[in-house]
Formats: structure tokens, C-alpha cells, sequence
């Protein structure tokens, strides 16, 4: 097969793009929406991208088992930091009445 | 397969770049965490695919939900300053950021030549030997991770302890 052949099929190559193009729109929206709600769902996009990585890493390794269980205990990390997160946006919204990151501005005067 | 399961979470990601409507980016996100889970079917690694679906898209997306819906921001709020500059200077970051990996991926030999070898597909019984084997210690800390993100959540939200 040709090298585009091999991408388009799904080689470790193809895996870790598509990963880098999926971390790039996380990064996109955390930077760019204004919503803290929005940019809690960019990291989330950018915890998926690394996972998919990992796991493409641990299969092109033949299949190993090691990559899965670390992936077991970063979507544990990743279930508390949702939770904690959004109890953060839902005490900063009780506080101040927005979700907005820019009038999270507190700190600053 | 991959070119499909490829397409669909980038669409799905791309959906909830671009969505004014914070539940239909949601429901995007949703969509996209599916294409991701067909890829790690298509990575011979059922279990991870299965957790993905049940955590990522039935559980955290579904709180990120009930908080939107709850907080009824479903909407972005209107900016109060334009602040045009930090825009553009983010948006050219992620650009060259995202450029200058690309680069990196793709002119990469190591990675290119990597052999595409036949795998046994991920079961419930290797992870769950390894996990016990290996990492019992690190299993039983994430239980009590989740013991203090749950204690410190509620305390975060309710007004009076």
C-alpha cells in the first residue's frame, strides 16, 4: 500500500493525527469560547485526544495491557475532575450570576 | 472503518467548536466521544471502548447537561469587552501549534515505520488480572480520589455544611 493508503486505513501514524487534530479543537475552544462551560468541555476533548493516543500507542506495541489499565485510571482522574469542576462553575454562578470566564475577574482588581 | 469513525469525531468536535447553543455542543461532544469509542474498537480494545461510552458519554457529558441546563446558560453571554487582540493571538497560537505538531507527526520516520502486527483483542479478564496483579495499591487510591472529589463537590455547592 502506499503511504496515503496506509493513513487513510488507520495506521499509528493516522491514529496520532487524528488525536493531534482532536487536541487542537479542545485547545481551540478552551482559548477561544468564552463559557466556562465551553471550555470544560475542550479539556475533556483534549483528555480524549491523549487517551486515543495512548491506546493507539499500547495496540502498535502488540496489544498492550498496560495502556488500558492506565486508561482505567485516568478516566477516574477524569470523572473527579468533572466533578469538582462543575461544582466549581455552580458556586462561581451562585456567587455571581455568570458562567462567563472574563467576569470570573475577581483576583485582578 | 477508520475513515468514518475518524469523521465522525472530528465533525463532532468541530460541531462543538462552532456551537452558539451550549446543549447542541454538548450533544456534539456526545457524538464526538462515540467516533472516539469506534476507534478503540478498531484498536482490538472492546473494554476501553465500552468505558468510554459509559464514563465519557454517559456520565461526565450527562453532568456537564444537568449543569447547563440547571445554571440556564445555554447560551453564551454577550462579551463586555471585545478583547480582539487575545483572540487572535490564541487563535494564531493553536494554529502554530497545531502546524509545527503536524509537521512533527508526519515527517516522523519512527513513526511511520512502525509494523502493523496482528493483536489479540483487549479482554476483561488480562485488564482485570494486571490491574489486581500490578496495581492494586494505585486502584485503591483512585477509590479514595473519588471518595474525596465527592466530599469536596458537595462542600464546593451546598451553602451551609
Amino acid at each position: 500500500m502506499t503511504p496515503t493508503q496506509t493513513l487513510l486505513h488507520g495506521s499509528l501514524q493516522a491514529y496520532i493525527f487524528l488525536a493531534l487534530l482532536l487536541f487542537v479543537i479542545g485547545l481551540a475552544t478552551v482559548l477561544i469560547r468564552r463559557s466556562l462551560l465551553m471550555q470544560f468541555m475542550g479539556i475533556e476533548l483534549m483528555l480524549n485526544a491523549a487517551n486515543l493516543a495512548l491506546l493507539a500507542f499500547a495496540r502498535y506495541r502488540g496489544g498492550d495491557v498496560q495502556g488500558t489499565v492506565f486508561y482505567l485510571f485516568i478516566i477516574a482522574v477524569a470523572a473527579c475532575e468533572a466533578a469538582v469542576g462543575l461544582a466549581l462553575v455552580v458556586a462561581l454562578f451562585r456567587h455571581k450570576q455568570t458562567t462567563d470566564s472574563d467576569r470570573a475577574d475577581a483576583l485582578k482588581q | 472503518m477508520f475513515l468514518i469513525f475518524a469523521l465522525i469525531s472530528l465533525l463532532g468536535a468541530l460541531m462543538m467548536f462552532r456551537m452558539r447553543n451550549l446543549i447542541m455542543a454538548g450533544l456534539s461532544l456526545v457524538l464526538c466521544f462515540t467516533g472516539v469509542a469506534g476507534l478503540f474498537l478498531l484498536l482490538a480494545n472492546p473494554v476501553a471502548a465500552a468505558l468510554q461510552i459509559i464514563v465519557y458519554a454517559g456520565a461526565i457529558l450527562v453532568l456537564v447537561l444537568f449543569v447547563i441546563m440547571l445554571l440556564a446558560s445555554h447560551e453564551e453571554e454577550p462579551s463586555e469587552k471585545p478583547r480582539g487582540i487575545q483572540r487572535w493571538a490564541s487563535a494564531l497560537t493553536v494554529a502554530l501549534l497545531g502546524a509545527s505538531a503536524f509537521g512533527l507527526v508526519m515527517r516522523s520516520p519512527l513513526l511511520a515505520s512502525v509494523p502493523d502486527s496482528k493483536v489479540d483483542p483487549m479482554t476483561l479478564q488480562r485488564l482485570g488480572v494486571l490491574l489486581f496483579k500490578e496495581h492494586l495499591l494505585a486502584f485503591e487510591i483512585t477509590g479514595l480520589l473519588l471518595l474525596a472529589a465527592m466530599i469536596a463537590a458537595v462542600s464546593l455547592v451546598k451553602r451551609e455544611l
